[in-house]
């Protein structure tokens, strides 16, 4: 009984805030009422073809004139119309709240509540729009006109009017760009590309039609293959780059399709990949990024679609298992293609290879099947230069360094060599490399430890070991403090007079060590600890080259006093030149060693010039 | 691209750049070395504070907690030239896993405790953080009783600037009944994590792990299953969840097997060099369990190990493996319980 004394309110919109926040939170830009007025037609013309059968042909019509503030745009569709009940019903779609708040766009995808939405955008560049509309179902025809204040009209209109919709819009101050011909020209066809009804842009003095008919190749990708010029055409008008080669991209269930064109030059692994995006035909997103694997940084596609959900923006897509699976296919479609390529065409393949390393080599780690396929043409740093891993993998076993740093230690002894090391110290290498005899069993590669280089040294002769004792003994005296040893060898090439290696943990506790001296009380012990058990497996190697003169003399029994001097300068500079952190105590050997030397030098001079006097 | 030509800048710009993980991390170690051999402490200072997180969220705790020494360091050095609130909120993320090393003191962690207090105190923060990083600790160190205390003063503080979010405060609770071994209380509280009312950004991650065991002890394993695919997917590939994979390999042994042992050869590789030895410990302890389990069926294994492991050879021994993997955790387990001053470890592994 009480619920008689109950009325219902609804919740009174204001408009203006409601543009407001679609221009100011929710659109990146006010142009995107276009592509709302472009969607809007297309949903009617696609809703009339449903409703009559057959000899019907959609198309949409668009015309501006007048200048300034006094321009006018129409856009026309020869759609289903909207009939009185109709109106109505989109209007309270607009004021009608939603569980997800701005989601209330994505989630509403019913004709009528969409076509209210769009025609709210409006409002971002004109003051006064006016709706005319002729239901194929029948009645009258009606004029809608509104304001952004939220006051409307509707009037029944007399006479004949045919089947569709016309949207009028007065320009307001501050859109007349909005309003300019070329612009119109040019983002219509920015949204409305691929729309597969004709476009056509009306002004004072010309005609033109703004899309191309739609091609065979966007219904069924794979016959992009045989339209290639036009294909490559098609990606320079629309994503304004030359490409010279392209993947068609689809799905197993067809509802998504595309042309991934190769870029023509090579991208920093950072770059944004901006693929461009088209819902049932209409322009989305051209910086989404996420339709795509993060491996597939060498292409910029096309894609179209119709079974993504997109946001609230309709600017971008939601992140749910659909959209996963659209990438874990598109991913597939690229990747099988680059396979087919190794199989048909090496030479295509190589060209993208020698462009796209990086992005093959993201790829291939997480993927073995693909690595097996395109490992030969991967390019690797090696100490016989840059060369494939075709070529490099015929000297087994294959030698690589799992880091930069090992790599440098030991680069222009093993070179000297002629050892083939592989630097993996680059982004992904290693882990190739240590993949590399899971795809081809004929492979073994090794990781090689910077002290290892040291097998291939010579040992020195056991007369030389007699002589050279004494002054060994003392150098590895000298840098025992430092946790590091001496040993006396000969290698090439001879203009090295040291090699420094040390141990991974070796360079850990380096770091510890340095970090250690500049910290905090209360970090520092907890970092000693730390470093306490390293302490005990980490070690370096300064190997002195007997091959090099002056090492030769320095460590001549004539020169013992000299020789921890020596020893440590060598020892420093090792140290500076492999950018390892220097701790206080070495910083000080340095400047100490410097001044000892000058010193030395000068004392040398002196003697030489006396003995002339 | 030769890293060793970069400049500090194009290895910074390559490093924001890049997901996280291991190729981001060589870019920042040689960002620190160029900036510090130029001797430039803000550039050093800016690579370490990307060091700090990516270590901290990508499964690096002892680089993460070298690079905040050094920050810590140069922030006392150097007043005022570095902002506070990044590099204390930071304070947190090396407290979280402090306690994997055995080889640091329980003075020292009281120590780190202290000093963070202090200086949350000097910018005005209160308290509570401090209490809620010794509940962790205590939990840590296996002292329950000890970690309830810190609770309870923590609920009855108000939050500040410096608490974690609520989803990851809900998640503590959560890891801490569940240690408790309250089945019905560890889900009651992860309810709002799981019905998606606290979310954050390793929220439900974390937390679907610890729910799996009580489900199924309370006979909901439908549920459990579920979640289990749900939680894998959210962890898959981060090496910072080793734990967590861990967990989850301890509840496949006893639903699914075979899916356990393809979680097991996932993740192998990433645990042999792993930074944690805590986590490694529950990777360890739950693939000895999980070998235990295969060992007694009928079927062969064939078990892909990484080229050089030390099992390479006994691949197909299941129950060697099982032994191999609990020798590994029980010897870590013994080093935590010797520093904590009980026998926690070793017992939990006895338990599993």
């Amino acid at each position: 009984m009480e619920n008689q004394n109950r009325d219902t309110y609804r919740f009174q919109v204001n408009l203006s805030g409601m543009i407001n926040i679609l221009s100011n939170h929710l659109y990146s830009s006010p142009k995107v009422f276009l592509r709302e007025l472009l969607q809007n037609g297309i949903d009617a013309i696609t809703a009339r073809q449903a409703y009559s059968q057959g000899g019907y042909e959609g198309k949409i019509h668009v015309e501006v004139s007048g200048t300034s503030t006094g321009a006018t745009l129409l856009v026309e569709d020869n759609g289903i119309g909207l009939d009185e009940a109709e109106i109505h019903e989109f209007l309270a779609m607009i004021g009608q709240s939603s569980k997800r708040g701005e989601d209330f766009l994505s989630t509403n995808t019913s004709f009528i509540g969409r076509f209210g939405i769009g025609l709210l955008s409006c409002f971002m560049v004109s003051d006064d729009i006016v709706m005319v509309t002729q239901s194929a179902k029948g009645g009258p025809a009606l004029e809608w006109h509104g304001k952004p204040d939220g006051t409307y009209t509707i009037r029944k209109l007399d006479g004949e009017y045919a089947p569709g919709t016309k949207v009028y819009l007065r320009c307001k101050e501050g859109s007349e760009a909005y309003f300019e011909e070329n612009n119109l020209q040019e983002w219509l066809f920015y949204y409305g590309a691929l729309l597969p009804y004709p476009i056509q842009l009306v002004s004072d003095h010309t005609t033109r039609l703004i899309n191309p008919p739609s091609p065979p190749w966007v219904k069924d990708p794979q016959l992009a293959r045989k339209h290639q010029d036009e294909v490559l055409a098609f990606g320079k008008q629309v994503l304004g780059e030359t490409f010279r080669d392209f993947i068609p991209l689809h799905t197993s269930s067809g509802r998504t399709g595309g042309i991934a064109f190769i870029l023509p030059q090579a991208v920093n692994l950072s770059a944004k990949r901006n693929h461009r995006v088209y819902l049932k035909h209409m322009l989305v997103s051209e910086a989404a990024s996420n339709i795509l694997p993060d491996w597939a940084f060498f292409v910029k596609c096309l894609i179209w679609t119709d079974e993504l959900q997109p946001t609230a923006s309709r600017e971008h897509f939601y992140e749910n298992v659909q959209l996963e699976q659209v990438r874990e296919e598109l991913g597939n479609t690229l990747r099988q293609e680059l396979m087919r390529m190794a199989e048909y065409h090496p030479d295509r393949l190589q060209s993208i290879i020698s462009l796209h390393a990086l992005s093959m080599k993201a790829l291939a780690v997480e993927d073995l099947s693909f690595y097996s396929i395109i490992h030969e043409w991967l390019p690797f740093e090696s100490t016989y230069g840059r060369k494939l891993l075709g070529e490099l993998k015929q000297q087994p076993p294959l030698y690589f360094t799992a880091t930069l740093d090992e790599y440098r230690q030991i680069t222009h002894v093993a070179s000297a060599q002629s050892m083939l090391v592989v630097n993996g110290g680059y982004i992904y290498d290693a882990e190739l490399l240590a993949q590399l005899p899971l795809i081809d069993p004929d492979v073994q590669t090794e990781r090689l430890l910077p002290e290892e280089v040291s097998l291939s040294f010579t040992d020195i002769t056991p007369q030389e070991r007699l002589d050279y004792y004494e002054s060994v003994r003392l150098a590895d005296s000298v840098l025992q403090k430092f946790r590091c040893q001496v040993q006396l060898r000969r290698f090439k090439p001879e203009e090295i007079p040291v090699l420094y290696t040390l141990s991974e943990q070796s360079a850990q506790w380096r770091v510890l060590q340095a970090t250690k001296e500049v910290s905090t009380d209360v970090l520092s012990s907890v970092l000693g600890s730390l470093g306490a058990t390293l302490k005990d497996t980490a070690y370096a190697t300064l190997y002195f080259n007997l091959n090099n003169p002056v090492i030769e003399r320095a460590f001549h029994s004539a020169h013992l006093a000299m020789l921890p001097a020596i020893v440590e300068m060598l020892y420093c500079n090792a140290l500076l030149m492999g950018h390892y952190p220097m701790n206080r105590q070495e910083t000080a050997l340095l400047n100490q060693g410097i001044i000892q030397f000058i010193d030395w030098g000068i004392t040398a001079a002196g003697h030489a010039t006396g003995g002339e006097e | 691209m030769n890293l060793t030509e970069m400049s500090f800048e194009d290895l910074m710009e390559e490093a924001y750049g890049m997901p996280g993980g291991k190729a981001k991390m060589e870019l920042l170690e040689q960002a620190v070395r160029v900036a510090d051999a130029a001797g430039d402490i803000d550039q050093g200072y800016e690579a370490r504070s990307e060091i700090v997180e990516l270590g901290s969220f990508h499964g690096y705790p002892m680089k993460t907690l070298v690079a905040f020494s050094w920050q810590l360091g140069q922030y006392d050095k150097n007043p005022g030239r570095f902002d506070d609130y990044s590099l204390l909120w930071s304070y947190k993320w090396v407290l979280d896993r402090i306690t994997a090393f055995a080889d640091i003191s329980r003075v020292q962690i009281e120590n780190l405790l202290e000093d963070m207090k202090a200086r949350y105190a000097a910018e005005g923060y209160s308290s509570r953080t401090y209490h809620y990083y010794r509940a962790h600790i205590f939990a840590e160190f296996g002292e329950l009783g000890a970690s309830q205390a810190e609770w309870d003063i923590v609920q009855s503080m108000e939050r500040d600037g410096m608490s974690d979010c609520m989803a990851c405060e809900q998640h503590h609770l959560v890891e801490f009944l569940a240690k408790r071994g309250d089945d019905e209380g560890t889900l009651r509280a992860a309810e709002p994590i799981l019905n998606g009312t606290m979310s954050c950004s390793e929220v439900p991650h974390v937390t679907i792990s610890k729910v799996l065991l009580p489900l199924l002890r309370l006979g909901r394993q439908k549920e459990a299953d579920k979640l289990q695919k749900k939680g894998y997917k959210l962890i898959k590939g981060n090496r910072d969840f080793l734990y967590h994979q861990g967990e989850h390999i301890g509840y496949l042994t006893l639903t699914d097997p075979v899916k356990a042992l393809e979680v097991f050869e996932e993740y192998i590789a990433s645990s042999l060099d792993h930074e944690n030895p805590a986590d490694q410990m529950i990777f360890n302890a739950y693939s000895a369990k999980l070998f235990r389990r295969l060992a007694e069926e009928s079927i062969r294994f064939q078990v892909k190990l990484p080229a050089g492991h030390p099992c390479e050879h006994q691949s197909e021994d299941v129950a060697s493996l099982a032994k191999h993997f609990q020798k590994l955790a029980l010897v870590t387990a013994e080093k935590l319980d010797k520093r904590n001053g009980n026998v926690y470890y070793t017992e939990l592994l006895k338990q599993l």
